[in-house]
């Protein structure tokens, strides 16, 4: 062990000769002063010194169930179901990755054909692919598919400013080599998409999109009206949703939307920092919609046999076939992340997703009620999640005074939106309690 | 119809090296499709995607795509012209080309420089022979 474990460390002297160089100083000589120091590496140490060492940095960490949090905008603590996680770590799922050699992989295409029938049936549009990256690139991916379906004659999409900003810089990213523009519409002072606005920027628009829930936590109130003015000016209707709500609220689908993205990672996977994830990608039942789809779709059919087979559909339009002129990008999906989300929504059933979605509504709610009495609530509505609230005192001050009494405060909103001021977004989830409610207005006080 | 091995060749029409036929009509426009060595090689059709009528292309542009169970493929425009009409069919039954290829056009164009173009075409028996050396 030591030092000499780096490969090759004993042959120095000889590599250096070979290529021409008398010293290790020599060799890096381009290299400006102060970028070189020596590494002091200690000498080996047991595993369980190791583990214990490590141990002690990694208890440095608070996790959701140490501390309270109220962080959410976009990455939110849900319970997860234990046997969620046994059933992913079978290794026929755990380790087949991409199922390169599609067809030998029955096991794997079906649940990844369960997942697709499932979020079907939740966002209430048939076709539905075997998952995206995460909600941010199916969201660009679906904005590019807006100008396909209209042959490249339409660049612009319209999306309210109240868009995730997050997920805006990846839509833009996504579609900064295409030349789309992205145009953005106001909110009105309800928080809700400025309706008057959207008329104004809809003309040559691609696609409209808009969110369930907004940025705001707010559910939309227009939504059937948001898209009814999009296929009227021509364009598309994309419609982005968090799918904890859709036991509780309309498909997207039975609203008019075209095309449905989301994340699917808030089912069957726990935050990890924010991934990996597992975006939706939902669309119409049509040849002409279907063509122009991104990604991959598992589709049922029967063998030479006539026994029911799974197999990989639409092969021909990806990148590893058509190179330059596929589809789109995309030559993967996040196989294990959709199936944990499957299982999970499996395991709710049709009553657990309605549950899920009341229980959430009234945490939201006796959160945005707690928070009124103590600071302003800049939108009333309903709120799904996330709640916009706005302090007179610089929020970090808060955020610091929160932390010390061992409760995560939100996500500050003001380096996004300056015009909102000092507000951030409090969040609650099926897994908040109300003592944690009551414990979080209480701290509030203290600093207020 | 003339036949290299199991492929059929129409006379009377045009045909290019990557596998188009053109057949020139009475009123001075042509009809496009591919060829029955295209669609054998294609396999199963699953889809055709039309060009869009008004479509004006160049000699050797795509024209459109065709997409079979195993592989998407262009059709390149043999004539230079404007797209006046398309086979809307095929839309919904693609396996027309399957199943008889020089009936199933894809693109009614209005040629816009046919007498020199069709110079560069093949007729059906140097097609044949085209055919022998693949």
């Amino acid at each position: 062990m030591g030092k000499h474990y780096i490969p090759n460390s004993a042959h120095k002297e000889e590599m250096l000769k070979e290529i021409g160089f008398s010293s290790i100083e020599e060799l890096f000589a381009d290299v400006p002063e102060g970028f070189i120091r020596e590494f002091n590496v200690p000498e080996g140490k047991s595993e369980y010194e190791v583990f214990m060492e490590m141990n002690e940095i990694l208890s440095k960490n608070k996790t959701v169930l140490e501390m309270p949090t109220f962080l959410g905008a976009g990455t939110y603590f849900h319970y997860v179901p234990a046997h969620v996680k046994y059933l992913i770590e079978r290794s026929e799922f755990l380790t087949s990755y991409t199922p390169y050699q599609a067809e030998i992989s029955q096991g794997m295409l079906q649940a990844l054909f369960e997942y697709q029938s499932l979020i079907a049936e939740l966002v209430g549009l048939p076709v539905v692919n075997s998952s995206m990256y995460d909600w941010g690139s199916a969201l660009g991916e679906a904005a590019l598919m807006t100008v396909r379906l209209h042959r490249g004659k339409r660049l612009k999409f319209v999306v309210p400013k109240h868009t995730h900003p997050e997920r805006m810089q990846v839509l833009k990213t996504y579609t900064r080599g295409a030349n789309l523009e992205i145009v953005e519409v106001k909110w009105n002072d309800r928080g809700q998409v400025d309706l008057e606005d959207l008329k104004e920027k809809v003309n040559d628009a691609a696609g409209v999109y808009v969110e369930i829930p907004n940025f705001f936590g707010l559910l939309e109130e227009n939504i059937q009206e948001i898209g009814e003015i999009a296929h009227e000016a021509g364009a598309y209707f994309v419609v982005g949703v968090d799918p904890t709500i859709l036991g509780v609220v309309e498909a997207p689908g039975e609203l008019g939307a075209d095309i449905v993205v989301g994340e699917a990672s808030y089912f069957g996977s726990p935050m990890n920092f924010g991934g990996p994830r597992a975006g939706i990608f939902a669309t119409r039942n049509d040849p002409k919609f279907i063509r122009q789809m991104p990604g991959r779709i598992i589709g049922m059919t029967k063998d030479a046999e006539g026994k029911r087979a799974f197999v990989m559909t639409l092969q021909t339009r990806e990148q590893h076939i058509r190179r330059a002129k596929a589809t789109s990008n995309i030559c993967s999906n996040e196989a294990l992340v959709a199936v944990a989300a499957a299982i999970h929504i499996a395991s709710l059933g049709p009553k657990g997703m309605q549950e899920l979605g009341e229980v959430i509504l009234k945490n939201t709610a006796y959160l945005k009620k707690r928070l009124s009495e103590v600071a302003e609530i800049p939108f009333d509505g309903v709120n799904f999640k996330d709640v916009l609230v706005k302090f007179e005192k610089p929020y970090q001050e808060i955020h610091e005074h929160l932390l010390q009494k061992n409760i995560h405060g939100g996500y500050y909103v003001k380096p996004h939106f300056p015009e909102l001021g000092e507000s951030a977004l409090f969040a609650a989830t099926e897994t908040t309690r109300k003592e944690w409610i009551d414990a979080l207005i209480d701290a509030l006080r203290e600093v207020l | 119809m003339i036949e290299v091995g199991e492929y059929k060749i129409k006379e009377g029409l045009y045909y290019t090296k990557e596998h188009e036929w053109v057949q020139v009509l009475e009123d001075g426009t042509v009809l496009v499709g591919i060829t029955d060595y295209a669609q054998k090689e294609l396999g199963d059709l699953a889809y055709v995607e039309l060009p869009e009528v008004g479509k004006v292309v160049e000699k050797g542009d795509v024209l459109c795509e065709v997409e079979s169970v195993k592989a998407v493929s262009e059709v390149y425009a043999p004539v230079s012209g404007e797209v006046i009409e398309v086979n809307e069919e095929l839309a919904d039954s693609p396996e027309k080309i399957n199943e008889d290829p020089y009936e199933a056009w894809i693109a009614k164009i209005k040629p816009k420089n046919l007498e020199e173009e069709l110079k560069e075409l093949m007729d059906a028996k140097a097609y044949a022979e085209y055919l022998k050396t693949l």
